[in-house]
């Protein structure tokens, strides 16, 4: 363990916890793509909203590699992989409850997204 | 997991309520709690997953009536007890030490 | 099925306070934190991280074309370039609301924001109403903050589930033509960064 004393302070609140790291991954897809949300229901961590899982969305943006907060939760290594920001229509997430020009945009890691092209 | 803090569509909150003037800290120890949460993690107690991961497993009424320092005080304390560094014994005797002292 | 005797008092941990000082205390004693950097952390949230910070990177938007665009391409580059990248705020994201858009923000899963720039997040970004409603009913929400959005606007929600934080660009205000940059960051409000908001026009 590496206690934080003051004169470190200064570069940890700087510098924070990135969490993209500096490896090449391959990503799955890319922006304009049409992706199905994963119907996850995993007891162990995971960073996928309830409220989009199965839902249909388009990639808009493809952010680089990050750690996979599934594994990285448990100790069980980064697994890095893509994340990317993906848009849903109010009217694919709410029905007739969404407003029809509203959109909402969730960030989604690649083991989330499956191609629903 | 399918736990209490995926909130995101759910009805019947009520609307939302604004704090005018809000105060950065309401009290002193959430100050202590926002700057603990920050050491342990620059410590290498956890990373951001292992952080929220306890948040997410608090009991669904604590969670929803507990403020978010104390949300971080659980899963603080819990991470440094499954790091080894403290035992739930060792905080609630030293809990209890204060509260009697506060109470004396 | 047994009877549910939880009142809302010990629901909670008694004295919080108290229990965060035993922590504190016992985490001292074990040599994994050093008090005195927390004491520093503390000074450095409260003098050194707020909005303040993400207004002079809005008034910088509003009155340098080129600065817009980088931040718009490349938000974490253009608030680096400023100094205001740091912990929870690592990776940023602009968002531009423009007279058809209208962005707004949410960490529907904990309470993600972003700290270098905005400072701590108020208690109502952090509260379930807001975290359950924004994503499925934007225009009610921001109505209770004042907002009307036509409906020939787009309302964008931005749900902050992973390491990327986003900042809303709002739009300059009319009036604001002959303000320098430290007078318009004064109109830039958390709220018009966050998205529930607007910038404020200078006869506020």
């Amino acid at each position: 363990m590496n206690m934080l004393t003051t004169d470190m302070v200064p570069t940890v609140l700087a510098t924070g916890d990135p969490a993209r790291v500096d490896v090449e991954v391959a990503p799955k897809f890319k922006a304009g793509d049409t992706v199905t949300v994963v119907n996850l229901n995993q007891v162990a961590h995971n960073r996928l909203p309830a409220y989009i899982r199965g839902k249909v969305g388009t990639v808009t943006f493809d952010h680089g590699v990050f750690v996979f907060p599934d594994t990285s939760a448990h100790r069980q290594g980064p697994k890095p992989q893509h994340v990317y920001t993906v848009v849903f229509t109010a009217h694919e997430l709410w029905g007739d409850a969404g407003h029809p020009r509203d959109r909402m945009y969730v960030d989604a890691w690649d083991d989330y997204l499956e191609s629903a092209g | 997991m399918n736990g209490i803090h995926d909130v995101g569509g759910k009805h019947g909150f009520g609307p939302v309520l604004v704090e005018q003037n809000e105060p950065y800290f309401h009290e002193e120890w959430e100050g202590r709690m926002l700057s603990m949460m920050i050491a342990c993690f620059a410590a290498g107690i956890y990373n951001v997953d292992q952080f929220r991961h306890p948040i997410e497993k608090m009991d669904p009424r604590h969670y929803l009536m507990s403020s978010y320092y104390e949300k971080w005080l659980c899963t603080v304390e819990q991470n440094c007890i499954d790091a080894g560094i403290v035992t739930r014994a060792e905080v609630d005797a030293r809990h209890a030490q204060l509260m009697e002292g506060k109470a004396a | 099925m047994t009877t549910d005797n939880h009142s809302h008092a010990n629901v909670l941990i008694p004295e919080v306070g108290l229990r965060v000082k035993a922590l504190e205390s016992l985490l001292a004693e074990k040599k994994a934190i050093d008090p005195a950097a927390l004491d520093l952390i503390i000074e450095t949230f409260e003098t050194q991280m707020g909005p303040k910070n993400g207004a002079k990177v809005v008034a910088k938007a509003w009155t340098d074309p080129k600065y817009r665009s980088w931040l718009l391409e490349d938000g974490t580059a253009a608030i680096k370039s400023l100094g205001y990248i740091g912990v929870q705020g690592e990776n940023m994201v602009a968002l531009e609301n423009t007279p058809t858009v209208h962005n707004v923000v949410v960490c529907t899963l904990c309470s993600c924001y972003p700290w270098p720039t905005l400072g701590l997040p108020p208690i109502w970004f952090k509260s379930a109403p807001y975290r359950a409603r924004v994503v499925i009913e934007p225009r009610s929400v921001l109505k209770e903050f004042g907002l009307d959005v036509p409906d020939d606007v787009e309302v964008r929600v931005w749900d902050s589930t992973a390491e990327l934080r986003y900042l809303v660009l709002p739009m300059r205000p009319s009036g604001t033509e002959n303000l320098t940059e430290q007078e318009l960051a004064a109109l830039v409000t958390r709220d018009s960064m966050i998205g529930t908001g607007v910038a404020q026009s200078p006869s506020h």
